[in-house]
């Protein structure tokens, strides 16, 4: 049975459609994520999936039942995009009140709180107000806040934006865990290397269209075609020539000292290999390996997902 | 339920945390104390024992009589009164009347400084006093009304009784027939005595209106801003994935209306204590006499069951329109300029009061009982003014039920859609769309 079932969805704001006809199916358990660079959709449909917006057209099912999410409440947790708190409020409180309108018995609410703030490293900071803590200390609260009521669907809108490597790990791995016990991730990012190695599938959208869907290795088969990761050594000026030449190379993906590329039909990576060697180009690397998430949303949007975010209409969500 | 009492706690404790709450506490007492007595102790120039001096250029002997009636008002009733005046007779013919007049202008206008031999003012009484009644008089304190009046009731009554003196009537007669009359009055509800005075219902009236007023502008407003706090902190889109907007609407209403309770409790509190302890305390801080003025009003209980009951389904009509006024805006400008149409009903119906302090059966005032929007004002002090017949009471209370109802679901439906609408203000239009959506 599918946890989320989108079918059809359109949504249009003033003068702008943010979803266009989207269709998702997220399966029970595992961890599923919604890729797409800025201003593709990703929180629009989170919205619409929490019912916070509603669909001008198609038809969204939570746990196989149509109809307000609220009602489900209970079951999903949820961590917005737009990350918001009571600043004035003492943190502990916080988490508690956060408990309780999901349903939580006060003092379950309180107890799990804790827990919480000790798992996360902020115990010392439980009777301190929101708006003393560090930002990436609030989006920890806020992260507590979404998984307290142990909701078997979590849905979380960009959730290790804005944090350090350290809190991302953190993070990273209470994701993991959730879906190890067995219950339902659906996350969006725009990171694809953060999505590439956690997720068992994903959705790629972009302009509110889907553009890919599928399991991460379905995804990989289905781009299809020879890719080979380079890294440069030295006298990376000398591989240019032989990196323009269409017999040999499809599509560049050009990071400087690194580069992936998809082979050109009828090519080998043999004669790829000799062409930079008798180029004279140092190499460090030279591997033959799947595309990359990165590499498949760069051929498939035709936009880098980091590039500057398309301009977002005002009062559309990105 | 349980969610929705959890949102009226946290709305109270985070309220009531406040220092904000606190300062308020404090100060608002103190500044409607002050709004109540400064200008009663300016007009009358403060109750202190004037010196007047007595000029008789009357020629008819009028001084003497006048400094008696003088000497004899006091300021208080038993024990605790004072003279009122401090009066000396100065006995001047036509010839010396203006040197006289003159020298004690002169030492006029420095009581109470630097000089004690000073004068307060200077009264004249010439040879056309007793005949016409006019007299003169000069003094520091003639702005002030109430002393005014009270100097020219004070010679008025000795002014008959020499008249009278001249005509032939006996002085004690003339003695006993200026007792002047003292009228108390009593309140009448259901052919049944309240026990209390005409002045106390009407203080109280006023009281009631005048918290009722303040509770609704300081706290029903308070939702507004709140709710804005909320859609700018965007925590509202985590509260919209647990909570219905009806929810989150009573919550929030009801929970800054306890807070507004709770601050009105203390200050009910405070003042019944003072007033059970108002004479000892008073005592101790010798103001024994201005105690006497300020004594607490008895509240009979069906008064308050009523008021209460008003206060309540008033503030809930109020606190969720200008909730859904906030949900409906992302600024407090932008809200204000809905808000006036709210902040103009209350001021109706709070102004309304003084026109049914003197009418409070009349058409105006029944009319006004019906209007859910001004019922909490006008209800309450018809009933503490007059006798309000069940009928008219159970009517208006049904009526203000319903239009309590109307408001919440109308706030609610408005509450949906806004709190999620970042960006500009809605038309009028989109309002209406939001509403039947």
């Amino acid at each position: 049975m599918s946890s989320v079932s989108v079918e059809s969805v359109t949504k249009r704001f003033a003068g702008h459609t943010a979803v266009s006809d989207l269709s998702l199916q997220v399966p029970s358990g595992g961890i599923y994520g919604l890729l797409g660079p800025n201003g593709a959709g990703k929180s629009t449909t989170i919205r619409l999936i929490m019912g916070i917006l509603a669909p001008d057209e198609g038809r969204i099912a939570l746990f196989g039942a149509s109809g307000n999410s609220r009602h489900l409440s209970a079951r999903i947790g949820y961590l917005p995009e737009e990350r918001g708190l009571y600043k004035k409020m003492k943190v502990l409180d916080h988490l508690v009140f956060l408990g309780e309108v999901k349903g939580i018995a006060r003092i379950e609410s309180k107890r799990r709180a804790q827990a919480w703030l000790e798992r996360l490293e902020i115990a010392g900071w439980a009777q301190k107000k929101v708006e003393d803590l560090s930002k990436g200390m609030q989006q920890k609260v806020q992260f507590a806040g979404a998984l307290l009521h142990e909701p078997e669907l979590v849905i979380l809108d960009e959730p290790f934006s804005g944090l350090d490597p350290i809190n991302a790990q953190t993070m990273k791995d209470i994701v993991v865990e959730i879906a190890a016990s067995g219950r339902t991730v659906l996350l969006s990012t725009h990171v694809m290397e953060q999505a590439e190695r956690m997720c068992d599938r994903v959705a790629i959208v972009a302009r509110g269209k889907l553009v890919v869907n599928g399991t991460v290795a379905q995804v990989k088969a289905e781009f299809g075609g020879r890719h080979v990761a380079l890294g440069f050594a030295h006298d990376r000026q000398h591989a240019d020539a032989v990196l323009a030449d269409p017999r040999l190379v499809a599509r560049l993906d050009d990071y400087g000292a690194s580069a992936e590329l998809k082979m050109a039909d009828g090519a080998n990576p043999e004669q790829l290999l000799a062409a930079l060697v008798g180029a004279g180009v140092g190499l460090r690397r030279f591997e033959v390996v799947e595309p990359s998430l990165h590499a498949i949303f760069v051929a498939k949007v035709g936009t880098d997902p980091d590039a500057t975010p398309l301009p977002v209409v005002a009062g559309a969500a990105a | 339920m349980n969610k929705t009492l959890a949102v009226i706690r946290r709305e109270y404790v985070e309220r009531v945390r406040t220092k904000a709450f606190l300062i308020s506490t404090i100060l608002l007492p103190v500044f409607m104390l002050a709004m109540a007595v400064l200008p009663a102790l300016l007009m009358s120039g403060g109750d202190h024992t004037s010196r007047v001096a007595v000029v008789d250029a009357s020629g008819s002997g009028l001084g003497q009589p006048l400094l008696d009636a003088l000497k004899a008002a006091t300021i208080g009733d038993g024990k605790a009164a004072v003279p009122r005046y401090e009066a000396v007779l100065f006995p001047a013919d036509a010839a010396n009347l203006g040197r006289v007049r003159d020298g004690l202008i002169a030492s006029t206008g420095f009581a109470g400084k630097a000089r004690k031999d000073g004068w307060d003012g200077v009264l004249v009484l010439d040879a056309d006093t007793l005949a016409s009644g006019k007299l003169r008089y000069y003094g520091d304190n003639v702005s002030s009304p109430e002393g005014m009046n009270r100097l020219q009731r004070d010679i008025s009554k000795a002014l008959a009784g020499v008249r009278l003196a001249h005509a032939g009537v006996d002085p004690a007669l003339v003695a006993r027939a200026m007792a002047p009359a003292d009228m108390d009055t009593a309140k009448v509800t259901d052919g049944k005595l309240t026990g209390q005075s005409g002045e106390a219902s009407f203080a109280l009236a006023y009281a009631m209106g005048f918290i009722l007023y303040i509770a609704i502008i300081s706290y029903g407003s308070r939702t507004l801003t709140s709710v804005i706090e909320e859609k700018n902190s965007r925590i509202m889109e985590v509260l919209t994935s647990s909570l219905t907007p009806f929810q989150m609407l009573m919550g929030k209403v009801l929970g800054v209306g306890l807070v507004g309770l709770t601050q009105m409790g203390i200050w009910v509190g405070t003042a019944f204590v003072l007033g059970a302890q108002g004479p000892h305390l008073a005592g101790a801080f010798g103001m024994g006499a201005a105690a006497g003025k300020f004594a607490m009003p008895t509240m009979p209980p069906a008064l308050l069951v009523v008021f209460l009951l008003y206060f309540a389904l008033g503030f809930l009509i109020y606190g969720s329109l200008y909730a859904a006024i906030g949900a409906m805006c992302n600024t407090i400008q932008d809200a204000q300029q809905y808000a006036v149409f709210v902040t103009m009903s209350i001021l109706v119906g709070f102004m309304s009061m003084f026109g049914l302090i003197n009418n409070p059966s009349g058409a105006l005032g029944t009319t006004m009982s019906f209007i859910p929007f001004f019922a909490p004002f006008t209800m309450p002090v018809r009933w503490s003014m007059t006798a309000v017949p069940p009928l008219q009471l159970a009517l208006s209370l049904g009526l203000m039920v319903l239009g309590l109802l109307a408001c919440v679901w109308l706030a609610a439906r408005i509450y949906r859609t806004g709190i999620l609408m970042y960006g500009k203000k809605p038309t009028w239009g989109e309002l209406w769309r939001w509403i039947r959506a």
